[in-house]
């Protein structure tokens, strides 16, 4: 996993590329480190075009960052997907989630 | 049969081993619950086997056993020694089941299938009002349509699949999104809305744990079972509900007051998935608000989706029991099977055969750098023959297995002879893990069980008899195996009455045995017995006078290579003492030859070689240093055409106690050689035990020394005698 | 290619068993023992999924699972236990102690392929 600070969209963006699998056996490390990238930034820019492998566990920490972006007022966004993590995030619908900030906020303001 | 069914019948018969051994344990008295447990493996093992390989006859025979030690194991029947009986009964008729597949068949023949049922009939009465297994635990699902409290059918066709996942599901190594997936080969997801409403503020999330939850439009022709069976593993920690295609709208609205999320959201949601319409759902929603406010029937409960509704929160205690359970800590010994690997015995003869060709070829070849006079070539072939030899050695030592399983077998036959005969006899074994040679294994039940018969038949004596003598009343049996240079030791052994010395010798001269006023050593009496035909008890029984004498006991015996012995103290017991070759496959042999054909003599009873003194022999013994030693010719016996040498040579052998001496033209030494069986038509030929090829590719005769040894004792015998008569 | 071990006293069942999973394309480990299943995966062999019979001479099938379930790389492998239609109260047990899931014996192939594809990561 690295941050780098690289052309981008944001201009505050930070990007964090995930190289290892977004899988449960990974899942304390990995949240630690989204949270982590999260709060040192106020734009976070998720590359996962290198995750070969996505599971339950997975997604759920995509889903706790977004969240918690939200709830801080900061951005985050998967600017990169691997055919894995599109597949998976397809399947359990919730790529609006991801990509339309404006359509979430609204729900969760229900 | 194919692979699947060998390694079934022969597990299944290790399985029957175990049982019955556990068996008699317990009938000692044991009620160890780990023997008793143990059992019940072998039975639940063989019931698994024979389900796999779609054996019905025993699996449903089994299934009765096993049904029955299960209550066993529970303490809630009592292991009475009717049942063990009983119990050992069911064995034997799974043995014959097994037979039966042995010989091709199913084990659901007639004659089987009417003794399996009789069996299970007795098992059954013991079970008394008889559980159906398998059935108690889970009240099946009913068919009738549960009445809902009103309202219309929506007009969605596809099913409502609603999800919340456990917390634990991911730690039991599951994870949704297969099960999900899964789904995918019953039908198509229509719609799926993944729901994470239940996860925590970041700091308290785990991310070990699932928070998720689904709603999912499935559309499928598959039914509510099958369905349902896709969550079966997780449906006891998850919250699931089911709603078939056209279900009411009632249904719906009592689903969302189940789920855990606000209603307003769960009805978009619903909408959103296509379940329902927004009307269906505002025109529902203003039904239950108008329901509630009238006052509901004393007892009536809130709309019930009965049937439909797979409400977990009934199994949770039954899991919060379940892992308080207790876990028995057995010390158990360690698996012992765990190292091994399971090996078809002809892969295993195929290796000893090549390692054979290979002790033949290292032989020839050293035989060749033997003539060369090359050093170095010697050298070589000579660290090349350590090496087969080696070789030879481990491959043998595959074919290993311990006597043990054989010996275990007569716990049962002493058992039931003991019953049958009425004489209280304890077998002891020893030695058990003595190993031998598979082949030699195989062929020496037979004589053992002969000896253990007759050993319990006519050795020890009847109770009274025993007390008159002052013995303990319960007769001792032992078994007993161990290695002694080169041979395993078998030996069988009684402390009964012993044998009769005088009883034989009159049977002896009544059978024309022995001539009358013949003078005999004691050991030579004792050894009639042996002899065609005897029979020593004045009665004969249903076990022992089966037309087998203990002729038969030596034959085979010797047909193995190996004697027979018994040593006897009157009122003490009798001891028979088999000694085997551990192998059947090779043999170090000593190599002669008479005129231009070769015989191998097994090294083992090569006593010494000598050269032969023309005036020191006469026709059928010689003096060896003031001792007669019978002797035989094999260019007489096999009538080996030719001159005779100028020098003939004599190799003393001995077996059984008794030396004699074989006379051959020339002594070629020691020879490692591997053992081919003779071809049937040389099966009757006296003296040869067998062939083997030499390193030239001549074929060399294997004597068969018992066999040589007893020709020259008789005519050693018949010469002295007719000389005693002539004078 | 998924590996699977197999994890059964009976030689009739891993026999069967891995045929039937060669055939469709599974590599299969196989032990005879709760002990010898463990020291492979203390080896740290690749395994992708367990089936483990619960009544073993041993160690029993439990305490094997929950043996499984210590070592990190297979903290969230699936597992699956043998069982029969009279042990339905071993189930309880056995997921107590980190079972995925079951698999009735005799299970025809497609029963067997069908779960292990359900479990399957």
């Amino acid at each position: 996993m690295e941050t780098t600070d690289g052309p981008k969209p944001f201009a505050s963006a930070r990007r964090l590329s995930i190289e290892q699998d977004l899988t449960i056996y990974n899942a304390e490390a990995l949240k630690e480190q989204l949270l982590e990238s999260l709060g040192a930034t106020q734009v976070l820019e998720l590359d996962l075009s290198r995750v070969a492998e996505i599971d339950t566990a997975g997604v759920q920490l995509l889903i706790l960052a977004k969240r918690e972006s939200l709830r801080q007022g900061r951005t985050l966004c998967i600017v990169a997907h691997s055919p894995a993590v599109r597949e998976t995030i397809d399947f359990f619908n919730v790529a609006a989630y991801f990509g339309d900030p404006l359509v979430i906020q609204a729900r969760e303001a229900d | 049969m194919d692979e699947i069914h060998i390694v079934f019948v022969q597990e299944a018969r290790e399985q029957i081993a175990a049982l019955e051994a556990g068996l008699m344990d317990l009938e000692q008295g044991n009620r160890d619950p780990e023997t008793i447990n143990a059992i019940f493996r072998a039975a639940h093992t063989i019931k698994g086997g024979a389900g796999v390989v779609e054996m019905g006859a025993i699996e449903t025979f089994t299934h009765s056993m096993e049904n029955a030690l299960d209550r066993v194991r529970n303490g809630e029947l009592e292991l009475t020694p009717a049942l063990i009986t009983l119990l050992l009964s069911c064995c034997d008729q799974l043995s014959g089941l097994l037979d039966a597949i042995d010989a091709g068949g199913s084990g659901d023949e007639p004659a089987l299938e009417t003794r399996s049922n009789a069996l299970t009939t007795q098992l059954k009465a013991y079970l008394g009002g008889e559980v159906a297994a398998g059935t108690a635990a889970m009240p099946k699902e009913t068919a009738g349509t549960v009445e809902s409290s009103g309202g219309g059918k929506v007009g969605t066709d596809t099913w409502h699949i609603s999800l919340r996942f456990g917390p634990d599901v991911l730690k039991q190594g599951m994870d949704p999104l297969a099960f999900l997936r899964y789904l995918l080969t019953l039908g198509e997801i229509a719609h799926i809305t993944t729901l994470f409403d239940a996860m925590p503020a970041a700091a308290q999330m785990d991310p070990e744990c699932c928070y998720l939850g689904f709603e999912i439009a499935f559309r499928s022709h598959a039914d509510k079972t099958a369905i349902e069976r896709v969550f079966e593993f997780v449906k006891d920690d998850c919250e699931l509900h089911i709603l078939p295609p056209h279900s009411k709208l009632d249904d719906y609205l009592t689903l969302i007051g189940e789920l855990p999320e606000e209603t307003m959201r769960l009805g978009d949601i619903l909408v959103k998935s296509g379940a329902l319409t927004q009307e269906e759902l505002e025109d529902g929603l203003r039904q239950q608000q108008e329901a509630e406010a009238e006052p509901r029937a004393e007892g009536e409960a809130a709309p019930y989706l009965g049937e439909i509704l797979v409400n977990q929160q009934r199994v949770q205690p039954e899991l919060i029991e379940a892992a308080v359970v207790k876990q028995k800590q057995v010390s158990e010994k360690k698996a012992a099977e765990s190292r091994l690997i399971r090996v078809q015995s002809d892969k295993l003869d195929q290796l000893i055969d090549l390692v054979g060709e290979l002790v033949i070829a290292g032989a020839s070849a050293n035989l060749i750098a033997q003539k060369s006079g090359q050093t170095a070539l010697f050298e070589a072939t000579s660290i090349l023959t350590r090496l087969v030899e080696d070789i030879r050695d481990s491959a043998l030592q595959l074919r290993m297995v311990q006597i043990g399983e054989t010996f275990n077998r007569f716990n049962r036959v002493v058992r039931d002879i003991s019953k049958e005969i009425g004489k209280d006899i304890e077998l002891v074994i020893s030695g058990g893990d003595t190993e031998l040679d598979k082949s030699v294994v195989e062929k020496i039940g037979d004589p053992l069980m002969h000896l253990v018969r007759n050993a319990m038949d006519h050795g020890i004596e009847p109770a009274a008899v025993r007390a008159a003598a002052g013995k303990p009343v319960k007769g001792r049996l032992e078994l007993n195996a161990h290695h002694d240079a080169g041979s395993i030791v078998i030996e069988v052994a009684d402390d009964g009455g012993g044998l009769n010395r005088d009883r034989i010798l009159n049977k002896a001269i009544e059978r024309g045995l022995v001539q009358p006023g013949q003078t005999l050593s004691d050991q030579e009496i004792i050894n009639l017995i042996f002899e065609a035909g005897f029979s020593t008890a004045d009665q004969v029984s249903s076990l022992s006078g089966r037309g087998v004498g203990m002729d038969v006991v030596r034959k085979n015996i010797q047909a193995l290579r190996g004697v027979v012995d018994v040593a006897t103290e009157p009122g003490r017991g009798s001891r028979f003492t088999i000694r085997l070759p551990l192998t059947l496959a090779i043999i170090d042999g000593f190599l002669v030859g008479v005129d231009a054909a070769s015989f191998v003599i097994p090294l083992d009873t090569v006593v010494e070689c000598l050269e032969l003194k023309q005036e020191a022999v006469d026709r059928h013994y010689l003096n060896l240093r003031g001792e007669v030693l019978p002797c035989v010719r094999l260019r007489e016996l096999f009538e080996v055409p030719g001159n005779l040498p100028t020098r003939e040579n004599v190799v003393v052998v001995r077996i059984g106690g008794q030396k004699a001496g074989i006379v051959v033209d020339q002594l070629l030494g020691e020879f490692q050689t591997v053992i081919k069986p003779l071809a049937n038509i040389f099966r009757n030929l006296r003296g040869i035990g067998g062939s083997t090829i030499l390193g030239s590719g001549e074929v060399a005769l294997i004597l068969d020394v018992q066999a040589l040894t007893g020709i020259a004792v008789r005519r050693e015998t018949e010469q002295f005698t007719a000389a005693g008569a002539l004078r | 290619m998924k590996t699977i071990m197999l994890v059964d006293d009976s030689a009739t069942i891993l026999l069967s068993i891995s045929n039937i999973l060669s055939k469709s394309g599974y590599a299969v480990e196989k032990a005879a023992s709760a002990d010898e299943g463990l020291t492979k995966f203390k080896a740290n062999v690749k395994v992708d999924l367990l089936i483990t019979d619960l009544n073993m001479p041993g160690m029993n099938g439990i305490d094997f699972i929950k043996e499984v379930r210590k070592l990190p790389s297979y903290k969230f492998m699936p597992i699956l236990f043998l069982t029969t239609e009279s042990q339905q109260s071993k189930r309880v047990e056995a997921k107590a102690a980190g079972a995925s899931g079951w698999l009735v014996k005799p299970a025809t192939a497609d029963e067997l392929l069908n779960t292990i594809k359900l479990v399957l990561r």
